[in-house]
């Protein structure tokens, strides 16, 4: 299939979003300095909610998924997802996982020097890497498991951070004991590996000083996103994919917080002043639980060339405020209770509603943004967040009639996008936005 | 043909007919999916556990409208089978958390294919102490949820009778695995294929007479293909519980002797423990003893050591089947087992097991496209 030719990343509209690709060089800087002074390096995943552990034992992470997504974004991608493929993995894995691999086969390779041309001084050989059980994505503790054969770094695996998502037939009372508990233990399992990997000792005072540090910070970034309901809307999508950064590659860091304070001040100085992502604001859509093209993230400029903005989006967005009982003050505690209500906010609504937890908040979205239409982007190498988005869909259409379009692509590999027929679709989906807008003007 | 196995083909050619029958005298039957299903709970509720399949033969239609291509096609089968009305009879199901690809299943089999029981068992990819505490705590939500459906406790006595019945199972398949190691074997790689399918789909103490009633004419001779030398083989990989893929690797000239799928040895190459309280020792069983690449065991040590702690089983597999190739034979789109695909092949390779892998789909027409590279692969070993 045919690439974007020119420019792939979208031009954002906040000020404070711009700062977000320094900030990604920096923690790149922060490993390189890290390796030269022989201290530990975790690989780490995107939305492990557990790096408050890390921060208080001041073990530098690197974020593996955002690296695979910037190799994408420079267009550097291609020879890492050929080198995995000629050591045996099928082009069809999650290409995250298959850059990754192909990235540290290649390291290998050159006995320990970064690849040609890898960006940001390239991913620097973990001391230790760390896994997800039942989170997310099988990729999460299988490509670790495989990438074993050219890091030989040790590899933990962490149970269980939340309950399924298709557990809405139980009754929360009957299981919540149980998963609080495992989610405690395994914490307390994953500083237990990290103190005998690293040498790094876990200070407690701390951990709950950064615990703090955490909470606070998911409030401010949480109520910026509040602030993202207005029209027309002080902040979009592409620029969402860059402010997430702080939130899950620095959480629990004095410099996360303060970037959502920054953030918060400028959107609302946006709503007060009612500035826009666009000038002539005609339709507003939600990116739906889709993760995007990362080559390709222009797309949004094209949407807005149409009139089109997204406000808001299911993906990278900021948990909700932790509600945490008063009696919990142990910080390993209170993140399994962090984890917990993040993930099971919805699943009473959606017992007695669509039966889904994720439609329920695709719902609330479309209602408190004002949206006018859904899209959906597959990304071909994802099952996990892209299969079950026909259902999505199906159920979504049996609670409202906002069209739904649905793109093709991927996460890093452009080999599995068409640019000039993405475009196509995207303008038949306005016509489809104007004819629903004129009916309901009516 | 003689009894057992005309019974066995009579029972696979319309796996649900013994289930509707249970149905018209009164019994309830639940669909299960995949090997970390645990069945034992489901018989100890007097209920029978029916294990889904899906069917290479059948192209997937209705499925188009409610799970992406990209998912995996033996799923996706099985989808479309349930969206045609094939496991309508079935009054519930139950679908354990396996896989990115089942875990889907799941939200989209409650909401499409609706029976007046369902649950959804969170099963760890992990064997710590914490996941051992976690997973016999799930059981019990699941024993629970099982009492209140048939309106009546499920007694510990309920529950080790269960687990002996289908230890039974589990040892009378072995045994017949062990008419394999016979050259050549005693019995195929697709009659046994079909046994499985068979004892799936039948109460477990139906099952076990079954194969009861198959040992003496396997060990009498009957089934023996005397066709002169050919290769031995192992299969390894997914959902392959269809024949059409054995068969042709048996048509174009190998054996079958073994396999590591989840219609063959994983399901049934361990036994549950047997003393004490039963749910610990069927979470233990189901954790620790089956080999899926979706459980990760902890493995320190080297690469070799890890490759070894693995995939040590397949070798000893190899060793006492007397195999001369294995075929690594992956679903498109699983991904639990394509990220292990080059371990296996570097670890057999070392082990100088010669080894083919293929990917492809859950399809009778893939099948086809594989011949060619099967019998290149039988040349090699020959």
């Amino acid at each position: 299939m045919e690439g974007p030719r020119e420019k792939t990343t979208a031009q954002k509209s906040t000020e404070t979003s711009k700062r977000v690709r320094l900030m990604v060089k920096d923690l790149a800087q922060k490993a390189h300095e890290a390796r030269a002074k022989q201290e530990p390096i975790a690989y780490l995943f995107i939305a492990s909610f557990y790096d408050d552990i890390l921060r208080a034992m001041d073990i530098v992470t690197v974020g593996t998924e955002n690296y695979a997504g910037l190799c994408a974004a420079k267009m550097v991608a291609e020879p890492f997802l050929a080198k995995a493929e000629s050591e045996g993995y099928p082009r069809n894995l999650c290409t995250y996982a298959t850059c990754g691999l192909g990235f540290d086969a290649m390291r290998r390779d050159l006995g320990g020097a970064m690849p040609p041309n890898a960006p940001d001084g390239g991913m620097e050989q973990p001391t230790v890497m760390l896994g997800t059980g039942m989170m997310i994505c099988d990729p999460r503790y299988k490509w670790y498991q495989a990438a074993q054969r050219y890091t030989g770094a040790p590899l933990h695996v962490l149970g269980l951070l939340n309950p399924s998502h298709y557990y809405t037939h139980a009754d929360f009372r009957e299981f919540r004991d149980y998963y609080i508990r495992y989610v405690m233990e395994e914490l307390r399992g994953l500083v237990e590996f990290l103190e005998q990997r690293t040498g790094r000792r876990m200070n407690w005072d701390r951990l709950s000083e950064v615990v703090d540090l955490s909470e606070k910070t998911i409030k401010v970034w949480h109520d910026t996103y509040q602030l993202r309901k207005a029209v027309p809307a002080p902040m979009p999508t592409e620029d969402a994919l860059s402010a997430m950064v702080p939130g899950y590659f620095m959480m629990g860091t004095q410099l996360a917080y303060d970037f959502y304070r920054e953030l918060y001040d400028e959107i609302k100085y946006r709503v007060d002043h009612k500035i826009g992502t666009i000038t002539d604001e005609k339709y507003r859509l939600l990116w739906a639980l889709s993760l995007p093209p990362w080559y390709g993230l222009v797309i949004f400029n094209y949407f807005e060339s149409r009139g089109a903005v997204f406000p808001i989006e299911m993906v990278y967005h900021p948990p909700p405020p932790p509600q945490i009982p008063d009696a919990v003050t142990d910080p390993i505690e209170r993140m399994a209770w962090r984890f917990y209500d993040a993930m099971t906010q919805r699943y009473e609504k959606a017992r007695n509603h669509t039966g889904d937890p994720w439609v329920e908040w695709f719902l609330e979205l479309i209602e408190d943004y004002k949206l006018d239409g859904v899209v959906f982007h597959q990304a071909m190498t994802c099952r996990t967040i892209h299969t079950g988005q026909l259902h999505q869909m199906n159920i979504l259409k049996k609670h409202t009639d906002k069209p739904v379009l649905l793109l093709e692509g991927d996460i890093v590999d452009v080999r599995n996008y068409n640019e000039e027929a993405t475009h196509k679709r995207i303008d038949f989906f306005i016509e489809i936005l104007e004819q629903y807008k004129a009916r309901h003007a009516q | 043909m003689s009894a057992g196995m005309a019974k066995v083909e009579e029972v696979f050619r319309d796996r649900s007919k013994r289930a509707r029958e249970l149905q018209a005298e009164g019994k309830k039957v639940i669909g299960c999916l995949c090997t970390f299903a645990p069945v034992e709970f489901i018989t100890a509720a007097g209920l029978v556990p029916y294990r889904m399949a899906g069917s290479m033969r059948k192209p997937a239609e209705l499925v188009e409208h409610h799970l992406e291509t990209i998912a995996c096609s033996f799923t996706r089968s099985v989808l479309d089978l349930g969206l045609a009305g094939d496991y309508s009879f079935l009054d519930g199901f139950v679908i354990p958390h396996s896989c990115d690809n089942i875990v889907k299943l799941y939200g989209i089999w409650a909401q499409t294919v609706k029976h007046e029981y369902g649950h959804f068992v969170n099963v760890p990819h992990t064997t710590s102490k914490a996941s051992l505490e976690f997973f016999e705590a799930e059981l019990n939500v699941f024993r629970k949820s099982l009492e209140r459906y048939i309106g009546r406790e499920i007694t510990d006595e309920d529950l080790h009778r269960s687990i002996a019945l289908h230890n039974r199972q589990r040892a009378l398949v072995r045994q017949l695995y062990e008419f394999r190691k016979e050259d050549p074997p005693m019995i195929s790689g697709a009659q046994v294929t079909r046994i499985i399918g068979a004892i799936t789909s039948l109460p477990v103490a139906e099952g076990n007479e079954l194969l009861e009633s198959l040992m003496p004419e396997v060990r009498e001779g009957r089934y023996v293909n005397k066709k002169g030398k050919a290769p031995r083989l192992m299969i390894y990989g997914t959902g392959n519980d269809d024949v059409p893929f054995v068969e042709m690797v048996e048509q174009v000239g190998a054996r079958v002797v073994v396999d590591d799928l989840c219609h063959g040895t994983r399901a049934y190459w361990f036994d549950v423990g047997t003393a004490g309280n039963p749910v610990a020792a069927i979470a233990k069983s189901y954790l620790e003893k089956i080999n899926c690449p979706r459980t990760y065991r902890q493995s320190p040590g080297t690469h070799q050591e890890d490759l070894e702690n693995r995939f040590g089983y397949l070798y000893q597999f190899a060793q006492d089947f007397k195999v001369d190739g294995i075929i690594l034979y992956v679903i498109m789109y699983c991904d639990t087992h394509a990220f292990d695909a080059p371990d296996i092949v570097e670890y057999l390779k070392s082990k100088r097991v010669p080894v083919l892998y293929l990917e492809e789909q859950y399809q009778t027409s893939a099948t086809g496209r594989l011949k060619t590279r099967v019998q290149a692969f039988l040349e090699t070993i020959a």
